[in-house]
């Protein structure tokens, strides 16, 4: 099968690509419409909160689900007609880790190996390696069910690893992880990016995981793309920093209209008003000063840069999920 | 990578890897064989208990009512593990394990082939368990050692089949709790057949359904070498109707699998 020669504005190679792509469940649109497009070596961030559409998405692009609608092409082999063909190209570390637990690591991996037509001999050199990389050769002898969450994490990222993919998809690859686990996977992903090339679909609903990982972000909520862009320039959309305000909450409409003086305002947790701080830190010192002329008692002001949280709060309306947590 | 042709082979290496896994299963985790296992030797036992002096009825066919209940505990067995191979399918469903094994390059059939052979073989376990305590209870080898051999042919058969049905229900369905339907279809499929008593000890609507059921010939011809000789009138109704049940149920769960990713 020949690669796609489509190339971005930039003329890199794309290999992944979505037009148009719709998936329903009945009366319930879980994707609805979205295009996008990534580029070969290139990390990509799908972004959103639980229930958005990015693993509905996943399973698309990775012939588990059919679309309702659209297309969808990887490394230009439609995804329903060259299906086959797609998964021999692509790894898949799905969302919640799916993995037998009866089995050890070793033969899973093996039988990995199996189902993607490895010969044995190829396959007994690349599974210690794969192990090896992801730290689990002491480990790869005994059931999965005595892993942790984190070991098991990098031995599904091994397993996606075994047939040498160049693109790969990532479901939600931090979720429950340990900060520590979290950090080496990060680092797994960035190695495998820039000393293999893979190109990474990642999805999260980790605003600093997408931030640190992918030099490319899509925003989806409600199956829609809402926004799409490198974080700094999407971040840039935002313009001002936020100047989060805790207050309590018979003080509430007081404060939002003092601080509506100052800037828009952003949608923020309950108990909280925030504001795009026109001017920046310079003038942080006057809305002190206001909200103590208008004798609204503060427990806690902020005052941050803008954040990919940021950017989804202006395009929704509303923060994402536990990104304040 | 380099492009591959995954053909025949790899099918062949698919389902043996996946018949491999769920016998290493097994090792892992005896008990997941123990319900297969004890079911149908509570079965033999109780039945040639209740049922014994039947063999005092004129037209019984046997002086030994294990000759004729061995073989219905052992299919029963092979049910119950053609069921459980289509269980095992349903926990990986339901734990995400199925969708690895669906993103094979190759073609999906080596995957439904591999489960189906696991099922066979794992019937083997409660077969050779119902056999085992029947020859203590004097199960007689009428028509030789041949009777060991369809016994074994119509238990793998009949844990193929049911294990078929039970992944169009699982592939349907995708939760483990549809797998009731499954048993509640094999335990009457077995009691609506010549599994307890000669067909013509049934009266009414039972023996009607008895007759037409494709069961009661697959009995008939696992119970002959342990009633008299084996002879080729008993043995091809039966191998028909493991074929036919084997074709029809292997074109439902196809289909069902097909639509999986629909």
């Amino acid at each position: 099968m020949s690669g796609s020669d489509k190339l971005t504005s930039t003329g890199a190679n794309i290999v992944i690509e979505a037009s148009g792509l719709v998936r329903k469940f009945g009366e319930i649109v879980a994707v609805d419409g979205i295009d996008l497009s990534v580029a070969r070596g290139e990390v990509f961030g799908f972004l959103g909160p639980n229930g958005a559409g990015k693993s509905t998405t996943v399973r698309m692009l990775t012939t588990l689900l059919r679309p309702t609608g659209g297309s969808a092409r990887i490394d230009g082999l439609d995804v329903v007609e060259f299906a086959p063909a797609v998964r021999r190209i692509i790894g898949v570390a799905l969302q919640d880790a799916s993995i037998d637990p009866l089995m050890t690591g070793n033969e899973l991996m093996r039988l990995q190996a199996v189902l993607h037509g490895i010969p044995r001999s190829e396959a007994k050199r690349r599974c210690p390696e794969l192990l090896a990389r992801v730290g689990l050769t002491g480990a790869a002898d005994r059931r999965v069910a005595t892993y942790s969450g984190g070991m098991r994490r990098r031995l599904d990222l091994a397993i996606s690893l075994v047939h040498e993919p160049s693109i790969l998809f990532l479901d939600e690859p931090s979720a429950g992880l340990d900060p520590t686990s979290r950090l080496a996977l990060w680092e797994e992903v960035r190695r495998l990016n820039r000393e293999l090339g893979t190109t990474v679909f990642l999805t999260t609903q980790y605003l600093e995981e997408a931030d640190e990982l992918a030099a490319r972000i899509a925003i989806i909520d409600h199956g829609c793309l809402v926004r799409e862009g490198s974080p700094e320039d999407l971040k840039a959309t935002v313009g001002s920093p936020t100047l989060r305000v805790d207050i309590d909450p018979v003080f509430f409409e007081a404060t939002r209209q003092v601080l509506t003086g100052f800037g828009p305002q952003r949608p923020a947790m309950e108990g909280r008003v925030a504001v795009g701080l026109e001017g920046g830190a310079a003038r942080v010192t006057e809305v002190v000063r206001a909200l103590d002329d208008a004798g609204i008692s503060v427990s806690h002001l902020e005052l941050d840069a803008p954040s990919l949280d940021d950017v989804f709060a202006e395009a929704t309306g509303r923060r994402l999920e536990g990104a304040e947590e | 990578m380099t492009a591959r042709t995954l053909g025949l082979g790899h099918a062949g290496s698919v389902v043996s890897a996946i018949c491999g896994r769920g016998m290493r299963r097994i090792g892992a985790r005896p008990t997941l064989i123990m319900p297969v296992l004890l079911m149908p030797l509570i079965f033999v036992i109780s039945f040639t208990g209740a049922f014994g002096s039947l063999t005092r009825v004129e037209g019984y066919g046997t002086d030994n009512v294990f000759n004729w209940m061995a073989v219905y505990a052992a299919l029963q067995g092979a049910v119950f593990a053609g069921v459980g191979g289509a269980s095992a399918t349903a926990d990986d469903l339901e734990n995400g394990f199925f969708d690895r094994l669906l993103l094979t390059p190759g073609s999906r059939v080596p995957i439904l082939v591999g489960t189906v052979a696991y099922s066979a073989l794992r019937s083997m376990i409660p077969t050779t368990g119902v056999l085992f305590v029947s020859a203590l209870g004097g199960l007689s080898l009428a028509g030789g050692p041949l009777a060991l051999l369809t016994v074994y042919v119509a238990t793998c058969g009949m844990a193929a089949v049911f294990c078929l049905v039970g992944l169009t229900v699982v592939y349907r369905f995708r939760t483990m709790r549809s797998m009731i339907l499954v048993q509640v279809f094999g335990f009457s499929s077995m009691f609506l057949s010549t599994g307890q008593v000669p067909i013509h000890f049934l009266n009414g609507w039972l023996h009607a359904v008895a007759r037409v059921n494709p069961i009661t010939n697959v009995l008939r011809f696992a119970r002959q070498g342990f009633l008299g000789d084996i002879t080729w009138s008993l043995t091809w109704p039966g191998l028909v109707a493991l074929g036919g049940m084997g074709l029809v149920s292997g074109a439902l769960s196809l289909r069902q699998l097909k639509r999986l990713a629909a």
